[in-house]
C-alpha cells in the first residue's frame, strides 16, 4: 500500500530538510547562504529519485502481471485514435515560425499590459503615453511584417 | 523631474530606428540607400545632446553637476559615458559610410541592413552608461544580437554563413558563461548596481564562488573582445562577414565589450583587484603575441587584419594588467590608456577596413600576392593604406604611436616591478612583430610587380564610391592630424578618469 502514502513520505523528508535549512546558525554568512542554497538541490534529488522508483515499481509491476498477446493493430503507433500518416520526421512550413514570431511580439505586450492596466489608476497619465509609445512601437513592426508581406499565405 | 537631457542621445537614435523603417518601406526598390541616409543623419543628431552636456560638465568649468544618474544609480552619464557615447555614435556613421555603396549592390535587404546597424549602435550607447550588471548585460545583448545577422547577410556565401553561425555560437556561450558569472555575484553579494556590488565584495572576497563569478564574467568579456584563448571566432567571423561588417564588428562591438570590462572591472571589483588583474596579465600577453605570430602567417588581408584586431585587445589590456599593484592614481592611469588607445584604434582600423574595401574594389581580390603594385595602377587608394597600415604599427608621426606610447606608460608606472616591466618588454617584442606584417602588405602594394591577371584598366575606370572616400578622408584626417596633436584624442581619453568619481 506504499504508492498511496508515498507524497506523505516525500513529504516529511522534504520538511526534514526544510526545517534543517531554516535554522541558520550564522545568517547574512555568504558561505553558509551558498550552503544552503545548494542543499535545496537535495530536495530536487530526493524528489528526482522516488520518481523513478516510482514509474519503474508501476512500470514493472504490470509487465509482471498484464497478459502479453501482441499484433499487429496493438503494436501501431498510437495517433490520437487516426491510422498514422507519413514518417515521424515531417517539415513544417517556414511560414508558421514567422507567426509564431509575430505572436510572440504581441504575447510579450500582454505580460506587460496587465500589470500597468492593473495600476493605472494609480500611475496616472504618465504611464498611459508611455504605453502608447511601446504599443505604436509595436505596431510600426506589424506594419512592417504586413507590408513585408508575410502575413498573406499564398504568394 | 526625468533628466530628459542626459537620456537624449538613446531617445533620437530610438527615434531614428522607426524612421529607418519606415523608409525602407515607403521607398521604392533601388532607392533603398535613403534609409542609410536617415540612419546616418540621425546618429549624427544623436551626437548633440552630448555635445551640450559635455559643454555643461565639470570638464568646461560649469557648475552644472558632471554626473547626471538615473535610475537609482543604474544608468550614469558622466564624461566617461560621454566620451564613449560620442566614439560609438561615430562608429556608426564611419561603418555606415563604408555600408552604403557595398551593400547597394547586392540588392538584398538594404534597410533592414541599416536598421540593424543602428540597431547595434544603440546597444553600444547603452552600455557606456550600464552600471548594474542588468542594463549591462541587455546593452551587450543589443550589440550583439543584429550583429550575429549582419555577419551573415550574404545568405548566398558559405562563408558568411560559416561567420554567422561561428560568431553566434561563441556569442549565446559567452552570454550564457557571463550571466552565470553574474548570477554566482549577485547571489553572494545581494547586490547588482556596480556600487553596491563593491560595497559587498569586502566581505566575500575569499569565497571561492565569488572568484569563481568573476573570473566567467571576465571570460564573457573576453570573448567578447576576443583575447586569445577566446578569439578563435573572430578571424573566420571577419573574414566571412561583409567587410563593412567586420569593420564595425572590429571597432564598435569590440569597443563595447572594452566599455563593459573596463567600467565592470573597476567599478563593481575595483576593491578586488587582485583576482582579475593577474589574469588579464595573462590575457594580454598571450593575446598580443598568439594575435601577432598567426597574423605573421595569413596571406588573405582581411583574416590578417582580425589576428592584428586580436593583438590589439591585448594592447589594450595591458594597462589593466598591473591592476592589482595601482593605487587610485595608477587606476586613473590606465583607464585613461586603455580608453586614449580605443579612441585612437578605433580610427585608425576602420580606416583599414576602408582602405582594404577600396582595394579590394580595385584589385578584385582579397589576396595579399593579387595586390602587388597596386601603387602603380591605384595610387590613392595604395597611400591610403600605407597610412593606415602604418598606424596600426605604431610608426609616428601617425596616431598609432601615442596609443602604444600611452599604453607603456601606463603598465610602467608601477616601476619596480618585476611584472610590469616582463609585459612592457612583451608589449615591445610585439609590437616589432606586427611591424612585419603590416610593412609586407605596403611593400606587396608599393615595390612587388603587378600580377598579369590584376585589372588594371577596370580599376582605372571604376572610381571609389563617394561615401567609402568621405570615410576614409575622415579617418585618415583623424589618423594624420592625432599623430601631430595627440592632444586632439587625450583630451577625450582625460575626460574619461571621471570614472572614478563614481556615480
Amino acid at each position: 500500500m506504499w504508492p498511496p502514502q508515498c507524497p506523505a513520505a516525500l513529504g516529511a523528508v522534504a520538511r526534514g530538510i526544510y526545517t534543517r535549512r531554516s535554522t541558520p546558525a550564522d545568517a547574512g554568512d555568504g558561505a553558509a547562504q551558498v550552503a544552503e542554497y545548494f542543499q535545496d538541490y537535495i530536495t530536487v534529488a530526493v524528489f528526482a529519485a522516488f520518481g523513478a522508483v516510482l514509474v519503474a515499481v508501476a512500470v514493472g509491476a504490470a509487465s509482471l502481471l498484464r497478459p502479453s498477446n501482441p499484433t499487429a493493430t496493438k503494436s501501431q503507433t498510437y495517433e490520437c485514435g487516426i491510422d498514422p500518416v507519413g514518417g515521424g520526421w515531417s517539415q513544417t512550413h517556414v511560414r508558421y515560425y514567422i507567426f509564431a514570431l509575430l505572436f510572440l511580439v504581441f504575447d510579450v505586450e500582454a505580460v506587460f499590459i496587465f500589470p500597468w492596466a492593473v495600476q493605472l489608476e494609480t500611475l496616472g497619465v504618465f504611464a498611459l503615453v508611455e504605453m502608447m509609445v511601446f504599443v505604436v512601437i509595436l505596431l510600426a513592426g506589424l506594419v512592417y511584417a504586413i507590408r513585408k508581406g508575410v502575413l498573406e499565405w499564398e504568394s | 523631474m526625468f533628466d530628459y537631457h542626459a537620456i537624449a542621445p538613446e531617445l533620437i537614435i530610438g527615434v531614428t530606428l522607426l524612421l529607418v523603417i519606415g523608409v525602407d518601406l515607403l521607398a521604392p526598390p533601388g532607392r533603398k540607400y535613403l534609409a542609410g541616409v536617415v540612419g546616418l543623419v540621425g546618429l549624427v543628431a544623436a551626437a548633440f545632446p552630448l555635445l551640450t552636456m559635455a559643454a555643461c560638465s565639470d570638464l568646461a568649468g560649469c557648475t552644472d553637476t558632471g554626473v547626471r544618474a538615473m535610475f537609482d544609480g543604474s544608468y550614469v552619464v558622466d564624461d566617461f559615458a560621454l566620451v564613449l557615447k560620442g566614439l560609438f555614435l561615430l562608429t556608426g556613421v564611419i561603418s555606415l559610410l563604408l555600408s552604403v555603396g557595398y551593400i547597394e549592390k547586392d540588392r538584398y535587404y538594404e534597410g533592414e541592413f541599416y536598421f540593424l546597424l543602428v540597431a547595434s549602435v544603440a546597444g553600444a550607447v547603452i552600455m557606456a552608461s550600464a552600471r548594474d550588471l542588468i542594463t549591462l548585460f541587455i546593452g551587450l545583448e543589443l550589440v550583439s544580437g543584429p550583429a550575429f545577422l549582419l555577419a551573415g547577410w550574404r545568405k548566398g556565401d558559405v562563408r558568411s554563413n560559416e561567420a554567422a553561425l561561428k560568431f553566434f555560437l561563441m556569442g549565446v556561450l559567452s552570454a550564457a558563461i557571463l550571466l552565470f558569472g553574474m548570477s554566482l555575484v549577485y547571489g553572494l553579494t545581494g547586490e547588482i548596481t556596480f556600487s553596491g556590488i563593491r560595497a559587498g565584495s569586502a566581505v566575500v572576497a575569499d569565497e571561492p564562488a565569488f572568484i569563481l563569478g568573476v573570473v566567467f564574467i571576465l571570460v564573457g568579456f573576453a570573448f567578447k573582445i576576443s583575447a586569445v584563448p577566446f578569439h578563435f571566432w573572430a578571424p573566420d567571423t571577419y573574414q566571412g562577414a561583409p567587410t563593412p561588417v567586420a569593420a564595425y564588428l572590429s571597432v564598435g562591438s569590440k569597443v563595447a565589450g572594452f566599455v563593459g570590462l573596463i567600467s565592470i572591472s573597476y567599478l563593481a571589483f575595483g576593491g578586488v583587484a587582485e583576482i582579475w588583474g593577474p589574469i588579464l596579465w595573462l590575457l594580454a600577453a598571450v593575446t598580443m603575441t598568439l594575435g601577432n605570430l598567426v597574423a605573421l602567417k595569413q596571406t588573405n588581408v582581411i583574416r590578417m587584419l582580425g589576428y592584428s584586431s586580436v593583438a590589439h585587445a591585448g594592447f589594450v589590456l595591458v594597462p589593466f594588467a598591473m591592476a592589482a599593484t595601482f593605487d587610485s592614481a595608477g587606476m586613473e592611469e590606465a583607464i585613461f590608456a586603455s580608453i586614449t588607445y580605443l579612441l585612437i584604434y578605433a580610427f585608425m582600423n576602420l580606416g583599414a577596413f576602408g582602405a582594404v574595401m577600396a582595394a579590394v574594389s580595385k584589385s578584385g581580390s582579397g589576396e595579399l600576392p593579387d595586390w602587388g603594385g597596386l601603387g602603380r595602377y591605384a595610387p590613392g587608394v595604395a597611400g591610403f593604406l600605407g597610412l593606415f597600415f602604418f598606424s596600426l604599427a605604431g610608426i609616428p608621426p601617425l596616431a598609432g604611436w601615442f596609443a602604444k606610447f600611452v599604453m607603456f606608460k601606463a603598465v610602467l608606472q608601477a616601476s619596480g616591478s618585476v611584472w610590469g616591466v616582463t609585459l612592457a618588454v612583451i608589449a615591445a617584442v610585439n609590437a616589432v612583430i606586427a611591424l612585419f606584417y603590416y610593412a609586407r602588405v605596403v611593400k606587396t602594394v608599393f615595390m612587388d610587380d603587378v600580377p598579369e591577371t590584376a585589372p588594371v584598366d577596370e580599376a582605372a575606370r571604376t572610381p571609389l564610391s563617394p561615401s567609402l572616400a568621405l570615410a576614409l578622408g575622415l579617418t585618415a584626417f583623424m589618423v594624420v592630424v592625432t599623430g601631430f596633436f595627440p592632444q586632439l584624442l587625450a583630451f577625450f581619453g582625460d575626460a574619461a578618469r571621471a570614472l572614478t568619481l563614481g556615480p
